[in-house]
């Protein structure tokens, strides 16, 4: 009796192994972002093929590669990634080809399947899947919304204490390169000092810099008025309660964001992952996934458009989306160095 | 006058200590999207919602078992740990008790990083066992100072003469000790469940896709400001609190009678 | 204080009696979690604040290369002294504003209401962590209760700023901690024999004097346990500033989240945290003489 205290650690210590072990064939492994954990999205997927999707969400891509490299091999079978990153875990041999021509591309948005981020050597590894801006939401009954379409304006004196800021560096720092005239795609750790200079100027005027709740709330509750970095995924949600709530793209553009997703090289699950791809990118899928609970965004793909009521495709700005698309340049995409230096200019602009 | 000032301060330190408490349960039962006031009229929309989110109540059941399992183990060990201090005469006593207690003095996060650096390295990777290992950690010094401070000469004596009357060591412990520390073990079970059950960033660091139910209201709370997290904690806080008041009335209550 | 103390154990006397070795066998299942799970993750820590990252590779070596990023590069050091300066508001905070309540409860509130009443004082303990800080959120933003309520009465005519600020996070901060530090205190004065300061004030002692000659004194130990489980818990709390400080300002445990989140910098995480260890080794060096850790 004594000692059986101790053979039950012992025991648990060894069980530790077992959840991987115990982890069925049949289930799919999903490192995603936190649209995808809706049930709304997931338990149609699930039901259909009688298995589990276990999904864990992440922040940064930095963190899911790590995290990925340090796992073992079948640990993970989908993995949903910012489209312009894909080259990076393509690089690092994480993903493995997909099928190009079982997929729904031909039926994208134009521009939206991102062939130089998803495709390496002509192969597919990552297919679009939904996307939208990182731009500026504001409270159009207590700001002129003349005065959002430019980006200077936005956050200068006039609206000091009134505004928050996203706190995702690389959109925000996009909005600061695209109002200091910088391609996303171009900034080099020369440009650094400029935008730090215009996030700091940022900072001065901004009450807070938030998450994606902090802000909503901030908004939401009047404690802001303006979020910049903001856009359909941060104003939808409350577009039914508070109309007031809006976005706009100021006249010098936009950062867009696009989130793909593809399947793992060492997944031992190929065949159900890239099933999986292919429900997320369909029509169905798509338009679950725009309209999932954590954050709206517009799908990929277009034949979501059918099994979107019209209220919600005014939310997303459906008709807009072709002038939108134009207007808007792609999130910057840092090298691992110039990444670093990013968040540390981000991190010296909190500590401002 | 001034024997009433501390009454006001009483009263004032009470609106203070109940003001967040107040305002989360009232605006659960926010009829409208936003916890803020007006007060739109009471509604449970929020808690059939809630109940009926099989991901929170799956993390709510996580949260149970691995409350209970930790809160369990940290008692076993703290309780042999403090039998094998308190009755033997160890070289090193100090330094040992000095160890044992040394976690609690260490911040959760730097305890989950370790962990967590650890378990990525040379483990089996996050999980839910991973998170109760974690937990183990922390309240391991707890049960074990709990334990080992309420071991007093009176059950010294019971003990002896029970050896007297020729009782195995076996039948020493779970006749006499176990018996007579009950109170001390339950106290230290329920304080292990509670922190546990609470616990945050080590649970965050540890787990992978199952969570517990603070990393699962996290992320809901990341997802969106909703009347949804002020339902869901309300009922954290009903159900802790029916447990504390009858643990007070059942066990410490018959305790002082 | 753990670090060090871990290393110079006693190594197990094997030439002792029966009853020494039997002893060893009780203790040992503790000791063993407590060497596996907490002291040899803290070493493999130690380790890694000296490795460094090469792209994403990890390095392992000696390098002091975080430690001086940590000391040189402006917003991180400023993490450290804004974690420090928070944490010490609220402990000193927290111990002014719980000291009197627990005295209340303890001398003034009838005998067979205090349980009640201390119940009562800390009941909020049990709500779950994160939504505490939410709800804290909830009371002080423009929108919240408190503007609300102070605009309906008409004592100011602009919403105050509350939210997001240092002020929140030190308020969401002192809730919990009041409540903490009552429970230690009160804990303490309760086991105070009655007629000490009583004899003190026959002895001709003002009752200021009682209390500061005497009943202070006599409640450290109260005191310390309390500050001191304020000073652990609340430097390494990443929770509370990230809801409540409006990201206006980082304190370090924010630096570690986010170097694991987004830049999975295990190293300067591992850095940052062996400095958030050596403050709290400083704090309990300070308190030390008051502490009774293992006779809470």
């Amino acid at each position: 009796m004594t000692y059986r205290p101790l053979r039950r650690a012992l025991l648990s210590s060894t069980m530790l192994a077992l959840p991987a072990a115990a982890m069925a064939a049949e289930d799919l492994n999903a490192l995603v972002w936190c649209d995808h954990t809706d049930p709304a999205l997931i338990e149609p997927f699930e039901q259909e093929h009688g298995i589990r999707v276990n999904l864990r969400e992440y922040e940064g891509t930095a963190t899911a590669l790590a995290l990925l490299e340090q796992s073992r091999p079948g640990d993970w079978d989908v993995l949903v990634i910012d489209a312009i990153d894909v080259p990076r875990a393509v690089d690092a041999g994480l993903m493995a080809e997909l099928p190009a021509d079982q997929l729904a591309t031909t039926d994208f948005f134009p521009g939206v399947a991102m062939e130089a981020q998803t495709q390496v050597d002509g192969k597919t590894y990552a297919v679009t899947e939904k996307f939208g801006y990182n731009t500026v939401s504001f409270n159009s009954d207590k700001v002129d919304a003349a005065d959002m379409q430019d980006l200077s304006t936005i956050w200068s004196e006039k609206y000091k204490d009134r505004i928050a800021v996203y706190d995702y560096y690389l959109p925000v720092m996009g909005l600061a390169a695209i109002a200091n005239d910088i391609d996303t795609g171009n900034i080099t750790a020369n440009d650094l000092p400029t935008l730090k200079e215009t996030l700091f100027t940022m900072k001065d005027n901004a009450r807070s810099v938030g998450e994606v709740v902090a802000s909503q709330t901030a908004l939401a509750t009047g404690e802001v008025d303006i979020v910049i970095g903001g856009g359909e995924w941060l104003t939808a949600v409350l577009a039914e309660e508070q109309p007031e709530l809006t976005w706009t793209i100021p006249d010098q553009g936009a950062v867009r964001w696009a989130q793909s997703i593809g399947v793992l090289e060492t997944s031992e699950n190929k065949d159900l992952a890239v099933e999986f791809v292919k429900y997320i990118t369909g029509p169905e899928g798509q338009a679950r996934l725009a309209t999932s609970s954590c954050y709206w965004g517009m799908p990929a793909n277009q034949k979501a458009g059918a099994h979107l009521s019209d209220a919600q495709k005014k939310v997303l700005r459906w008709d807009d989306q072709p002038e939108y698309l134009k207007r808007a340049q792609l999130y910057p995409a840092p090298d691992a160095d110039l990444d670093g230096q990013m968040q540390d200019v981000w991190l010296e602009m909190l500590q401002h | 006058m001034r024997r009433a000032i501390p009454w006001i301060y009483m009263a004032l330190a009470y609106a203070f200590i109940f003001l967040p408490v107040v305002t989360l349960v009232l605006f659960s039962f926010q009829d409208g999207r936003l916890p803020v006031p007006p007060f739109n009229g009471p509604t449970l929309k929020w808690y059939a919602d809630v109940l009926g989110d099989t991901r929170l109540m799956s993390a709510l059941g996580n949260s149970l078992l691995v409350g209970a399992g930790s809160a369990a183990l940290s008692c076993a060990l703290g309780f042999l740990a403090a039998y094998g201090l308190a009755r033997h005469v160890l070289p090193g006593a100090l330094l040992l008790r000095g160890l044992l207690i040394a976690p609690m003095t260490v911040s959760y996060l730097i305890i989950g990083l370790g962990l967590l650096i650890v378990f990525n390295n040379y483990g089996p990777g996050p999980s839910l066992w991973a998170a109760g290992v974690g937990h183990v950690v922390i309240n391991l010094p707890l049960a074990f100072a709990i334990i080992y401070a309420s071991m007093g000469a009176q059950q010294e004596n019971a003990e002896r003469a029970a050896r007297d009357l020729g009782a195995s060591e076996g039948r020493v412990l779970t006749l006499v000790t176990i018996p007579m520390l009950a109170p001390a073990i339950l106290a230290a079970f329920f304080l292990c469940l509670t922190l546990s059950w609470d616990e945050f960033i080590i649970a965050f660091l540890m787990t992978r896709f199952d969570v517990t139910l603070p990393v699962e209201i996290w992320s809901l709370l990341r997802s969106g400001l909703s009347p949804r997290t002020n339902a869901i904690g309300s009922l954290v806080f009903l159900v802790s609190v029916a447990l504390v008041i009858g643990l007070e009335i059942f066990i410490f209550g018959r305790k002082r009678r | 204080m753990s670090g060090w103390k871990c290393f110079s154990i006693d190594g197990p006397a094997l030439m002792a009696r029966p009853d020494t070795i039997r002893g060893w066998g009780f203790v040992a299942p503790a000791l063993i979690w407590t060497l596996a799970f907490f002291v040899v993750p803290f070493g493999v820590m130690a380790a890694m604040s000296l490795a460094t990252l090469d792209g994403r590779e990890l390095v392992w070596g000696f390098s002091l290369e975080n430690y001086t990023r940590l000391f040189g590069q402006s917003y991180l050091l400023r993490a450290i002294t804004v974690s420090l300066e928070i944490t010490l508001t609220v402990t000193i905070v927290s111990i002014v504003l719980a000291y009197p309540l627990a005295w209340i409860i303890a001398y003034r509130v009838p005998a067979r209401w205090q349980r009640l009443a201390l119940l009562l004082a800390i009941l909020p303990f049990w709500t779950s962590y994160v939504v505490r800080s939410y709800a804290w959120l909830l009371v002080l933003s423009r929108e919240g209760v408190i503007n609300q309520t102070l605009l309906g009465l008409g004592v100011i005519s602009e919403p105050l700023t509350l939210a997001s600020t240092r002020f929140a996070t030190v308020t969401g901060f002192v809730h919990f901690f009041v409540m903490l530090l009552t429970l230690t205190i009160y804990a303490n004065l309760v086991q105070l024999p009655a007629n000490y300061r009583r004899a003190a004030i026959d002895l001709g002692a003002s009752s200021w004097q009682a209390f500061r000659h005497v009943v202070l004194p006599l409640t450290m130990p109260g005191i310390a346990t309390g500050a001191f489980l304020t000073f652990v818990l609340c430097i390494g709390d990443y929770i509370t500033p990230q809801i409540l400080g409006g990201n206006n300002e980082l304190t370090g445990p924010q630096i570690i989240m986010v170097q694991l989140g987004r830049g999975a910098n295990f190293p300067l995480a591992a850095a940052m945290s062996i400095v958030l260890m050596a403050l709290v080794t400083l704090a309990y060096l300070a308190a030390s003489r008051w502490l009774r850790l293992d006779r809470l």
